[in-house]
Parts: structure tokens; C-alpha cells; sequence
């Protein structure tokens, strides 16, 4: 972009003075989003007896004891393994079926497809909870209830919107003009979005996928209400524990399973950072 | 290398007819401009060629194939888009091969080819650069690469040169007149401007509202325009119109009461009369038609002037220079063979140079 560069030294100041405000709001911001967390994990390290002293400790020796015992607990093991399946398989055929439904939202002539669009779009006002019982209901006719793909399924149903509309705007976005010297060197429809679209929204398509896959990995409700013990996931575990109270809330179990939820959302987050933000700020430029 | 033919193609949006059934036939390795202002359906009918677009009714046909119903990647065709529409995640080589691949084609050959169209467009050392690390002309060329490789049967340019600044655009309008007379392959090229039209092509067809004014070899459209539209049109500085009612067979009087004697009387013998003279056809002459000059702009080799001639700005274009001088009185003459003249009716645009 062509800049003028008039009055240099006062750009530079106010370039200052806004990278003070942006670093004060930056860590602000990221207080307010990190102390639970921070809390979370400290709690997670505290014996009973810490947990509840006013005021409450900063300082205090550490146990694994609460982390030794929930991982060599099979459901949670087990529990966990299954987010990943689910998280993967919601995340992946959202992104697949989402994406292509989005390239004809943008692209195709089709009458009456925008209406469609808005329609799908208007099925995510329904509250979830209006539906979880009803899907329960047909899982359980068809025998699905407490499976791995009723949970994907399930998921699906608010994730292809969003993926849909996401990649529709990205697509949108797009020269034509590139799916149509595509189609003219010889690639059909399909073709050209495979070899060429695709390719080119690699960064938009990732970080939509990666959005699904954590939306998937911390839902509670439909896990709560379309499986049991085979296909159940970590929100589900934790729920659990915060809902047996017998002899009091059991703190440290609470949070030192909630740690265990975030930590592989969190490394995973950190390898894929780069097309993440990479993403976010290519989505509205051209490829 | 093919002929094209269209035959009464028209193109309806819903029940808006914006190609009112054209018919054209460009010869096997002819070059042919389609040219006009924007929103004429130059692009339109370039894009149903290449099928990009669907015929609503008539036929295309490339060689002796009706093609209206065939899928753009089955008709031979290599098109250059205005904005270059490079693939963004290839290299240059692996974008001028595309076609090729596409077409399984073996990869030696590929890679012949690919490194034969380099060499012809002086692309050869950029061959493993991605297209954002290419400037404007570069994309250009790679652009054209990509077309030439195919060695199809017609080449499509839409406005290939419009996103190149004026210096380029020169440069790269005598190489695509190069290339042509070197591949002799059978192209169409889309232009709204008219200096491109008539410099490159074999055969100019200029277009308005979605109809063909007039088509034909550049200097025939230039030294014998049809209608108004394709007068203003064709040449620059564009021609200057006069209008106003015949007094007699040879007479012409402006809105002003400013009467001419033209040169020739009109065949016609109508009452109203739009007389047309290029800048460039304007004689200083003792005797002959008085102006009044109001700007003198001079570029060295020739000298631009601007004058009013009973209520209208005209410019005339003198070879060399001149000692004129605004607030001068000066007399025109113009040679018979050079005035052209139209129905008023017929030349709504000439409203705009008058009582400028």
C-alpha cells in the first residue's frame, strides 16, 4: 500500500503511544483470561487442607497425589481418549462438509441457496438443550446410543454452520477468476476446488478446523445426555466429580481433572499457533 | 489453430438482454480486437467463448464444432485474465505446466515446454519464484506463459494489459503483437481501449449496448466509421462533432446561428446534420471556417489546440508547431474526403462536446 509519509516524527509518536496501550490492554486482557486458569492449576497441586484456608495460600508444598490417582483410573483414561476421537472426527468431518457446502453457498447459481444457507444458519438459534433429548431419543432407536459417531454427529449439527458461513465469507473472498483459468487448463468443478481452492485456503481451513475441534472437545451437554460410560468425554468426567458431593466438593479432583482437559487443547494450540494466526489474518486477503 | 464462429449469439440475464444476437467469424490465426465501453458485452461474449458463461441462444463454434454446450477445459482454449488469476501456491514453472499436467502430458515434456515458453517471454530465471515475489509485468508474462504452453487452438485475452502502468503497457502490447505474429495462433482480445484495439488486432469489431457497431481492419473503422458512435469512438484525440440544421445542400448552420460552408454537399440532403472532423484532419488556412483559440498545448512534435467554433470546444492537431496564441482568430479548412457526416439522431454522444 502506498503510505505518504507526512509529518514522520509525530507518526512515531502516536505508533508510541499506542504500543503502551497495547501492551497495558494486552496484559490486562490476558490476566483476566489466565487467572482462573492459574488458579485452576494451583488448586490442582493442593492438598485438602490448603484448598480451604482463608486467606487462601500462595505458597504450600505440592502433591501429585490427586493427579496420580485420576490417571490410573481407567474411565478417565478412557475418557479421554475418547475426546480425542470425538474432537477429531467432529473437527474433521465438519471442516470437510462444511467446506464444500460453503464453496457452493459462494460460488454456484443455485436458486433458492442463499435461503438454504440462512436456514442451516438459523438451526444454531435452536438451544441445544431443545435438542439433546430428541437426538437421544432417535440414538437410542437406532441403536447408536453411547457411541462415538453419535457424538460426531451430534456435533456436527452446530459446527457445519459455523464452518459452512466461516468458509464461505473466505471463499467469497477468492478471485474467481482462479477456479475459472482452473476449469479452462482443463480441471472440472471438483478440479479446480481441490487442486486449486483448497491449496490456496489451507490457512483458513486449518484454524476453522482447529475452532471445531476445541468447540468439540470442551462440549458438555450432548455428551452428557447421548452417551454413558463406553463413548463419554472429559467434560462429562468433570461434571461428574463437581456433581458428587457427598463429602463436600472435591476441589482438587475437580481441578486437577479440569488441568487434564486443558493441557492437550493447549499444546495443541501452541504447535498450530502459527497457522492459526496465520489464518485469522489471511482470511480476508486475497490468495 | 481454429477458426471461431459465431452465429446470432445472444446472452439474457433473467429477462435482461445484454447480447442482442451477434454474429461474427474470425478466420483461422486471425488476430480480432472486440473493443467498447464498459458494460458493452465484450467481456460477456469472451467469457461464453471460452464457456465460462452460457449461451442463452445462436452458436458458438470453434473449428467446425458447436461448442456451446462443452465444458471449458474440453474446447482447446487458453484465456489471460486482467488480474492474471496465477495459482498463488505454485511456482512460476509449476503454474505455466498446470495445463499440461492436467492433460497428462509426460513430464519431459512438461518441462520442455514449460522452459520453451521461458525462454520466448525472458522468463527463464524466475522460473522457481512464487507469483507474489513477481512484479506486475512479470505476472503478465507468466500469464501469457501459461496460454502459450497449451499451444491451443485460440487464445482469449480479457484486458490483459489494464493493470500495467502506461510504459509497460506499451511494452507488453508489442510483444503480444510479437508473440502473435510469431505463434500465428488465432486470438480474441478484449480491450475498452481503442489505441490497444487498433495497434494489435488484424480486424477491430467495436461493440456498444450489446450489439457490434461496425467491425473491420483498424484504418477502415478509423477512415470510414459507420455510425457516430464508432467516429468518437476510434482515434485520439477523439473527433470533434458539429451539429446543426442544413441551409442548404452545403450549408450547416450551428445552434448559435454560426453558418459553415462545408466542403461537399450532403448526399442525403437531410435538414439535420452532424458533421464529424478528427483533430488531426483540421487545415489553418487563410480563408475557411473562424475559431477562436482558447488553449495551445504543445508536445514538440505536434501541437494540440483547443478553439471554439460557434459554441463548441474544438481540438485541432497541427504536425510541428505554431505561432497561434489563445485569443487568436484563426480559419479551418477541411479537406472533403476527410468530413464525415452522421444523422443528428444517430450521434447521441455529441452532445458532450458541445456548448462545452
Amino acid at each position: 500500500m502506498v503510505q505518504v509519509a507526512v509529518q514522520p516524527e509525530r507518526q512515531a509518536r502516536r505508533k508510541l503511544g499506542g504500543r503502551h496501550v497495547r501492551i497495558v490492554a494486552g496484559v490486562a486482557v490476558s490476566l483476566l483470561f489466565l487467572f482462573p486458569v492459574f488458579w485452576m492449576v494451583m488448586t490442582s497441586f493442593k492438598q485438602q487442607v490448603d484448598i480451604f484456608t482463608t486467606p487462601p495460600k500462595l505458597f504450600f508444598t505440592p502433591t501429585f497425589s490427586t493427579y496420580a490417582e485420576y490417571l490410573q483410573r481407567a474411565d478417565i483414561v478412557r475418557r479421554l481418549i475418547n475426546t480425542v476421537i470425538v474432537a477429531v472426527g467432529a473437527g474433521v468431518l465438519s471442516i470437510i462438509v462444511g467446506a464444500m457446502s460453503g464453496y457452493a453457498l459462494a460460488r454456484i447459481k443455485l436458486r433458492g441457496a442463499h435461503t438454504f444457507g440462512l436456514l442451516i444458519l438459523l438451526s444454531r438459534g435452536v438451544p441445544p438443550i431443545a435438542l439433546a433429548v430428541p437426538m437421544f431419543l432417535v440414538a437410542r432407536k437406532m441403536g447408536l446410543a453411547d457411541q462415538h459417531i453419535t457424538l460426531i454427529l451430534a456435533y456436527c449439527t452446530f459446527l457445519i454452520p459455523y464452518v459452512m458461513w466461516l468458509m464461505r465469507s473466505f471463499f467469497v473472498s477468492l478471485p474467481r477468476e482462479l477456479e475459472e483459468s482452473a476449469m479452462i487448463d482443463g480441471c472440472s468443478r471438483y478440479g479446480a476446488f481441490f487442486k486449486i481452492i483448497v491449496p490456496i485456503s489451507m490457512p483458513g481451513l486449518l484454524s476453522t478446523l482447529i475452532f471445531s475441534m476445541i468447540l468439540a472437545w470442551e462440549e458438555l451437554l450432548f455428551a452428557l445426555v447421548l452417551t454413558n460410560r463406553f463413548a463419554s468425554t472429559m467434560p462429562v468426567a468433570i461434571a461428574g466429580i463437581a456433581g458428587d458431593t457427598v463429602n463436600g466438593a472435591n476441589w482438587a479432583a475437580l481441578t486437577a481433572v479440569g488441568t487434564i482437559t486443558v493441557i492437550p487443547v493447549v499444546i495443541f494450540a501452541l504447535l498450530v499457533q502459527k497457522w492459526l494466526i496465520q489464518g485469522l489474518a489471511d482470511g480476508a486477503t486475497k490468495g | 489453430m481454429s477458426t471461431v464462429d459465431l452465429i446470432n449469439v445472444r446472452k439474457s440475464y433473467g429477462s435482461v438482454e445484454v447480447l442482442h444476437g451477434i454474429s461474427l467469424h474470425i478466420a483461422d490465426g486471425e488476430f480480432v480486437a472486440l473493443v467498447g465501453p464498459s458494460g458493452c458485452g465484450k467481456s460477456t461474449l469472451l467469457r461464453m467463448i471460452a464457456g465460462l458463461e452460457d449461451v442463452t441462444s445462436g452458436e458458438i463454434m470453434i473449428g467446425d464444432r458447436v461448442v456451446n454446450d462443452v465444458a471449458p477445459k474440453d474446447r482447446d482454449i487458453a484465456m489471460v485474465f486482467q488480474n492474471y488469476a496465477l495459482y498463488p501456491h505454485m511456482n512460476v514453472r509449476d503454474n505455466m505446466g498446470f495445463a499440461l499436467k492436467q492433460r497428462r502430458v509426460p513430464r519431459a515434456e512438461i518441462e520442455a515446454r514449460v522452459l520453451n515458453a521461458g525462454r520466448i517471454l525472458g522468463l527463464e530465471a524466475l522460473l522457481d519464484r512464487k507469483p507474489r515475489a513477481l512484479s506486475g509485468g512479470q505476472r503478465q508474462r507468466v500469464a501469457m506463459g501459461r496460454a502459450i504452453v497449451r499451444d491451443p487452438n485460440v487464445f482469449l485475452f480479457d484486458e490483459p494489459l489494464s493493470n500495467l502502468d502506461a510504459k509497460l503497457r506499451v511494452q507488453m502490447r508489442s510483444e503480444i503483437k510479437e508473440l502473435h505474429q510469431r505463434l500465428g495462433t488465432t486470438t480474441i482480445y478484449v480491450t475498452h481501449d481503442q489505441v490497444e484495439a487498433m495497434t494489435l488486432a488484424d480486424r477491430v469489431v467495436v461493440m456498444n449496448g450489446g450489439v457490434v457497431e461496425q467491425e473491420g481492419p483498424p484504418l477502415e473503422l478509423y477512415d470510414r466509421p459507420r455510425t457516430a458512435f464508432v467516429a468518437a469512438f476510434i482515434g485520439s484525440p477523439p473527433m470533434n462533432f458539429l451539429g446543426g440544421t442544413m441551409v442548404d445542400r452545403s450549408v450547416l448552420e450551428l445552434k448559435d446561428g454560426t453558418r459553415l460552408q462545408l466542403p461537399a454537399p450532403d448526399p442525403q440532403n437531410r435538414s439535420r446534420v452532424t458533421i464529424g472532423v478528427r483533430p488531426e484532419h483540421f487545415v489553418l488556412a487563410s480563408d475557411g471556417w473562424p475559431a477562436t483559440v482558447s488553449i495551445v498545448e504543445p508536445t514538440g512534435s505536434e501541437t494540440q489546440i483547443t478553439a471554439r467554433l460557434g459554441g463548441h470546444l474544438i481540438r485541432i492537431l497541427v504536425r510541428g508547431r505554431t505561432d497561434a496564441k489563445p485569443g487568436d482568430s484563426i480559419r479551418l479548412t477541411v479537406p472533403a474526403d476527410l468530413m464525415h457526416m452522421f444523422d443528428s439522431a444517430s450521434a447521441p454522444e455529441v452532445a458532450a462536446t458541445e456548448d462545452a
